[in-house]
């Protein structure tokens, strides 16, 4: 029998463990599932979202152990034994500043690119907590939107790095 | 920005931000399937044979459709139905549907199409309008190879030729850009009991799509129910049906939930796309730098189906002279199937490739003439009660003046610091004008419904959809405007063909225009009613209760007399209404009435080494009425700035043979937060005196002028000529080495 008429490539599914948003999960998976198929599918996390799926688009922006990664080019076996915090762990009794900044700078319209976009900055102010405009430039360089032209995206990460100098609220970072 | 106006955050910027609203693309149902379309190996050919029983005798798999399973007609179209659902004996595209299936992975799903065995003959590619248009060409559809001609006459413009002291032709070419929504087409078909279904799926008009889906299914359209906001992105790409009649054939199979959300690769593939045009443009002028004649030819490459071809190419014609009165103009568009895709429908609707070839020939015939370019615009410019670009009837509107009188005075343009090293730099400026709505002769209907719910909101409800645009801010913003009661009063609904009234489409810069007209319309019969029972219910007299945040209030001491909640208590109140999109009195077909103008200045930097073209500073100026929501206005004129600087600079959907060159992101290109700077925003608010049509809608007067102030400005910088998009670097830097720029090689 061809191979092709087999159907999809039988693979066994491993248990793999991993921390999302704090909760800890034990997932049966097939090891090279894409971690974003996990988190929507899985844990119906539907925030991260997934635009081009080759990584180039930042839609699916996570963060891995505090650092920033695609979801869609992170596999289950990678984020085995990881700390993984999506969009909906950004939020505690009230939103963080980050999701505040854009709600009050406009810093979305469809809203699609938005988790990523969030995640990126949260990911660039804990490592460098007053970013030059380059800097932010640079952080967001992975992360495409194709509503706002950036403006209200580039006003909310000011907004951030004013507020994270004034110091008018516990960083969180 | 100079808006005169607090920001507000929009109604669904929480969900937005947190990550909590659910796109019809994050939606589950219990038992739901996925399906994946079999999309057709070939540019063209016939189909001999398909067989799918390996695929359906594959464990998992659930459905297999092919075109035997369409109940009804086995075509879709907004206007003109041409486009298989699932072809039956040829295929004209590769995003061509052959077959489809449901299974319980999506993995599956891949894999079974793969067992789908379809035997082809492959046909000629006519990869080109000039391929088509040959005597002998294999015609793709039964009445050949045009879809559509164009045409529009004033005076003569031989004679304008002969009296003109300068004559120029020149021919531009515009790229077929891609709408590259973030979100993919996609969403859930979920069978319902009475052998209908609920289609979950983003869509720029719902009660449209529902129009089509009845036609395919024979069914009555009652049956069928469209949920279709929020979307991630459309402008314009998900106008026309994509997924959904393969997502409701494969549930009407299965008798499950079934969702399909394309992939990047698929949607490149089968999406529609803006149509590339070639436009020759012969212009004729007096050495005082009047515009005596004007002869425009468009040839637009519009794929394999119609969707809105024609009315994109009736749209390039209209605007053909922009804003300028020419005396003798003669344009003719044609719009030609070939084998590319399919092209439709995208923000801007044929204006951007026009406006880019207009004002750039304006900007070389001033540079002909020794007439500063701005100062040639201000000679031809429309006034004020002149009549339309089709020589019709329009609202009367100074916009053209506002606009280039604003930019003129841009700083922008009075930037001396040209040249550093490699990296030289240049300005430009371009003015447009454009049309909303759908025009003259085409279906527009609009409409809207106030209600105060059993819970106490003063409930709006539009057949909209939330693309992105924010249509929910502009419904908040003028409901609490217009009726006087606070945000928290108001609830709205869109977006369900199940719960709203019909609207028409969110699409045609006609949204926010429409929102304003209906609320006109139903805010003194529906005050009326609310407060005749609050007088009722207090004893008040009517005249002396005004509407306020939570209740009807004393019109002197605005104490509060009656909440909401209470007249609530009452029973259900509503008003209704349905009218048109003011048209223009002259049946003129395709003709607009209410036009918005938009002006950009910009200042580009080129780099000597790479031909690489940046942009450094844009301001925008923009007529199109009072503004409705700040933030809204800005990020549309923001964002459509970025999406026409990659139509400028590096955005092609290239097709070689009928295929698509770049399946992805990673090879079509789109602007970055690296490419685009700051911009500056005048927002010119103030109407004719007497006008009664509101503000505007700005969704696309932003993407328009951008092009050509870019390419005048790369001009200003380099002394060269661009009439090709997007600008090649490879092309601009053989035209610097001829020019000798690079004095130090």
């Amino acid at each position: 029998m061809d191979i092709k008429e087999a159907g999809p490539f039988p693979v066994k599914k491993e248990q793999f463990r991993m921390t999302v948003n704090g909760q800890a999960w034990e997932v049966a998976a097939v090891p090279t599932t894409h971690l974003s198929d996990l988190l929507r599918k899985e844990f119906q996390l539907t925030g991260t979202k997934v635009s081009c799926g080759i990584g180039r688009c930042g839609a699916c922006s996570i963060l891995i152990d505090g650092k920033l990664a695609n979801a869609c080019m992170t596999m289950a076996y990678q984020a085995d034994g990881h700390s993984i915090t999506t969009i909906e762990g950004l939020q505690k009794e009230e939103l963080d500043m980050c999701q505040t900044a854009f709600l009050e700078e406009g810093g979305f319209q469809c809203g699609y690119c938005t988790p990523g976009m969030i995640i990126a900055l949260k990911a660039l102010f804990r490592e460098t907590p007053q970013p030059s405009d380059k800097d932010i430039e640079e952080g967001l360089a992975g992360n495409l939107c194709r509503c706002t032209g950036y403006g209200g995206i580039m006003r909310s990460a000011c907004r951030i790095r004013r507020e994270l100098n004034g110091g008018r609220r516990e960083s969180g970072f | 920005m100079i808006i005169n106006k607090p920001s507000r955050v929009r109604p669904d910027g929480r969900g937005k931000v947190t990550g909590e609203l659910k796109y019809m693309t994050d939606l589950s149902f219990p038992g739901m399937l996925y399906g994946k379309v079999l999309r057709s190996a070939y540019p063209h050919a016939e189909i001999v044979s398909v067989c799918t029983i390996k695929a359906e005798k594959m464990e998992g798999v659930q459905a297999v459709v092919t075109h035997k399973d369409v109940p009804g007609l086995n075509r879709f179209g907004i206007v003109i139905p041409d486009q298989p659902v699932l072809c039956e004996d040829r295929v004209r595209y590769v995003g061509d549907a052959i077959a489809a299936v449901a299974a319980e992975t999506e993995e599956i799903a891949e894999a079974a199409l793969e067992l789908i065995q379809v035997e082809y003959k492959e046909l000629e590619v006519m990869d080109s309008p000039e391929k088509a248009l040959r005597p002998n060409a294999q015609r793709l559809h039964e009445d050949g190879n045009i879809l559509h001609r164009a045409f529009f006459s004033n005076g003569d413009v031989e004679e304008g030729f002969q009296a003109s002291d300068t004559v120029f032709e020149e021919t531009y070419e515009l790229p077929r850009q891609m709408h590259t929504y973030m979100e993919t087409e996609g969403g859930v078909a979920v069978p319902e009991d009475d052998g209908g279904f609920t289609m979950y799926a983003g869509t720029q008009h719902g009660y449209k799509d529902r129009f089509q889906l009845a036609r395919i299914f024979d069914i009555p359209e009652e049956k069928i129910r469209i949920v279709s906001s929020p979307m991630g992105g459309s402008f314009g790409g998900k106008d026309e049906l994509n997924i959904q009649p393969y997502a409701a054939l494969l549930a009407l199979k299965s008798g499950r939930p079934v969702k399909i959300h394309q992939t990047r690769k698929e949607s490149v593939r089968s999406g529609i796309k803006r149509h590339p045009m070639k436009i020759t443009i012969k212009t004729g002028a007096d050495h005082s730098g009047n515009l005596l004649a004007h002869d425009v030819k468009i040839v637009a490459d519009t794929g394999a189906y119609a969707t809105l071809g024609p009315a994109v190419l009736d749209f390039s014609v209209e605007h053909a002279a922009g804003p300028y009165r020419i005396p003798n103009i003669r344009t003719e568009g044609i719009s030609v199937f070939t084998n590319n895709g399919v092209a439709g429908e995208f923000r801007g609707f044929g204006g951007n490739q026009i406006t880019f070839a207009l004002e750039t020939h304006l900007d070389r015939l001033s540079g002909m003439l020794g007439i500063d370019p701005l100062e040639l615009r201000r000679k031809n410019i429309r006034k004020p009660h002149d009549l339309g670009p089709l020589e019709h009837r329009i609202a009367p509107t100074d916009g053209a003046a506002q606009v280039l009188n604003a930019i003129s005075k841009s700083p922008i343009l009075k930037k001396t610091s040209r040249n550093c090293g490699y990296l030289q730099r240049g300005t430009g400026a371009a003015i447009t004008m454009h049309g909303g709505g759908l025009g003259f002769g085409r279906m527009d209907a609009a409409g809207g419904r106030l209600s105060l719910s059993s819970e106490g909101k003063i409930t709006a409800s539009f057949g909209f959809e939330e693309c992105g645009q924010g249509i929910l801010a502009a419904i908040e913003q003028i409901v609490m405007e217009e009726l006087g009661c606070a945000a928290e009063d108001i609830s709205i609904v869109i977006g369900d063909t199940a719960k709203v009234p019909k609207s028409g489409s969110s699409t045609a810069s006609r949204g926010t225009s429409m929102v304003w007209h209906a609320i006109q319309r139903l805010k003194k019969p529906f005050l009326a009613q609310l407060k005749k029972r609050a007088a009722e219910w207090s004893g008040c007299s009517a005249e002396n209760l005004i509407p306020g945040a939570a209740g009807l209030r004393d019109k002197n001491t605005k104490a509060l007399v009656v909440t909401y909640k209470e007249l609530a208590e009452k029973g259900p109140l509503a008003e209704e209404t349905a009218f048109d999109f003011p048209t223009t009195p002259d049946p003129v077909v395709g003709g607009h009435f209410l036009y918005s103008f938009g002006a950009a200045a910009v200042e580009v930097e080129v780099d000597l080494l790479t031909g690489d073209v940046k942009l450094i500073d844009c301001e925008h100026a923009i007529a199109a009425g009072p503004v409705v929501s700040p933030q809204g206005y800005r990020g549309q004129i923001e964002g459509g700035a970025a999406m026409a600087l990659g139509y400028t600079l590096m955005e092609e959907a290239k097709m070689t043979d009928g295929r698509y060159a770049a399946e992805n992101l990673d090879h079509y290109l789109i602007p970055g937060i690296k490419d685009v700077p700051d911009m500056k925003l005048i927002a010119i608010e103030d109407l004719m005196k007497g006008d009664v049509y509101g503000p505007r809608g700005v969704g696309e007067i932003g993407t328009i002028a951008i092009t050509p102030a870019i390419v005048k400005a790369v001009h200003d910088a380099v002394g060269c000529w661009i009439n090709k998009l997007p600008i090649s670097r490879e092309e601009l830097l053989e035209a610097i080495d001829r020019k000798g720029l690079k004095q130090w090689t």
